[in-house]
């Protein structure tokens, strides 16, 4: 390491003085002393962000926002901040964020703030024993099947709209992610994966959470107009808008069969979420591969070959799948998994600009949120009334 | 100079690490989730049960 690198305290761009100073694999972790402070500006707002598992501080980001939910009253049956998307992810993002802007951050914070780097692959791994696809059996066949069409056409419908419009297709991906999972979590998921920028993450996730709150608003006057019966609904509003208590908000506003509908077919959504942000990044991969020499593909460019941890990820998916985890272990990794994601995601947020976040992504985000998801409504309408009429799901 | 505004001048990429440097990375991220979600797995079998 020069004594430039380490006055300055900037990240090294090239591969070069690493590969110099490099002694082992832990090499990448730099040393202790360079490491803290970092580390500590990490800690320091993941712990008054979230109520992390073992951290007995009630000064949080999180409890503030709940105790506002409290002042605001539910919004049919739904905590106001949830239905804007509050988590253990957003909340430390939102507060890096805003310490990044207002004081800036030290150079010296920026090796420790560096490590996202690594917790990344590492919480993305430890996702991996949450999604049981077996849970989402009891949801029945054709739910199952519309589940799984409405992951893959949305992703692709997503991709094929951002290049039309000339979205950056780093920026599309992500979109792609989240919309077709129907969770923005994908979005920052695929980061590492399509090495997309962070301000395009937060960006997207802008775009479907501001799509979500229009697709709330609609979604129970489409299934009056068809006449929808409750159950119907509760699929139609978890596919077609997503997001947890988005969903739950429109289906509530439907009826409240619909509600508790939506909670019984939202597991399909959810357990498939890994293979929305694969396909994504596998159909990315291959078009990069392809087009190695065209400078305008930039999702994955510098992957030459499928990442290691994500089929350490897919080995723990099928595990997953067959019974491996069971609940308490799963439990305990998804706790570990929330440390994770708070810790990354402070240093996400400290390392953006407001600037990164609304300018330089511009609006073409939102329009291909807006196009992809309300063709998804209208192939979901399309879909479900065929159902209805073939006797599939059903009438009443 | 100091960085008054989160990016400076030469970037503040997380995900601009190239190379060995972020192979290392991401090996050190699977190495630990490996030994982590198989710890809490075994701990699963034989403390609890």
């Amino acid at each position: 390491m020069t004594s430039q690198t380490l006055t300055t305290g900037t990240i090294p761009q090239d591969s070069v003085g690493y590969d110099q100073t490099r002694r082992s694999i832990f090499s990448a972790l730099y040393s202790f002393r360079e490491a803290l402070p970092g580390l500590l500006a990490m800690l320091m707002i993941s712990i008054f962000s979230n109520n992390l598992p073992g951290v007995p501080n009630p000064l949080t980001l999180q409890n503030l926002l709940h105790w506002l939910d409290g002042v605001i009253g539910p919004i049919h049956h739904q905590p106001f901040f949830q239905i804007l998307n509050s988590n253990f992810v957003w909340n430390p993002l939102f507060l890096g964020v805003l310490i990044g802007n207002i004081f800036g951050v030290p150079n010296c914070w920026k090796r420790g703030l560096s490590y996202i780097h690594m917790l990344m692959p590492l919480g993305i791994i430890m996702l991996a024993p949450h999604f049981m696809v077996y849970r989402s059996f009891k949801i029945g066949l054709a739910p199952i099947l519309i589940c799984v069409g409405a992951l893959f056409v949305t992703a692709t419908l997503t991709l094929l709209i951002s290049r039309m419009v000339r979205l950056d297709d780093r920026h599309g991906s992500v979109i792609a992610g989240g919309l077709a999972t129907g969770d923005p979590h994908a979005s920052v998921i695929l980061m590492p994966l399509i090495k997309a920028k962070g301000g395009q993450v937060v960006n997207s996730f802008f775009c479907l959470i501001l799509f979500g709150l229009v697709a709330l608003t609609l979604l129970p006057l489409f299934g009056k107009w068809m006449d929808l019966p409750q159950t119907t609904f509760g699929l139609f509003s978890a596919l077609g808008i997503g997001n947890g208590h988005q969903a739950l908000t429109a289906a509530y506003n439907y009826g409240y069969e619909a509600g508790r509908y939506t909670y019984w077919y939202d597991i399909g959504r959810h357990v498939l979420m890994p293979a929305g942000f694969i396909y994504v990044f596998i159909v990315m991969f291959l078009r990069q591969r392809k087009n190695s020499d065209n400078p305008k593909v930039m999702a994955t460019r510098g992957i030459e070959k499928f990442p290691p941890w994500l089929m350490v990820f897919l080995f723990f998916w099928v595990l997953a799948c067959l019974h491996v985890f069971r609940e308490p272990a799963r439990e305990v990794i998804f706790n570990l998994v929330i440390w994770d994601f708070s810790l990354a995601a402070s240093a996400l947020g400290l390392s953006l600009s407001f600037k990164d976040i609304f300018v330089k992504p511009g609006l073409k985000g939102f329009l291909v949120t807006f196009i992809a998801g309300f063709l998804r409504i209208g192939l979901l309408m399309l879909a479900l009334w065929i159902c209805i009429k073939t006797g599939l799901l059903p009438a009443a | 100079m100091e960085n008054q505004r989160t990016t400076d001048d030469t970037g503040f990429d997380y995900m601009a690490n190239k190379g060995r440097e972020e192979k290392d990375r991401d090996m050190l991220g699977v190495i630990l989730a490996v030994v982590l979600v198989i710890c809490m797995t075994l701990f699963q079998y034989w403390l609890w049960y």
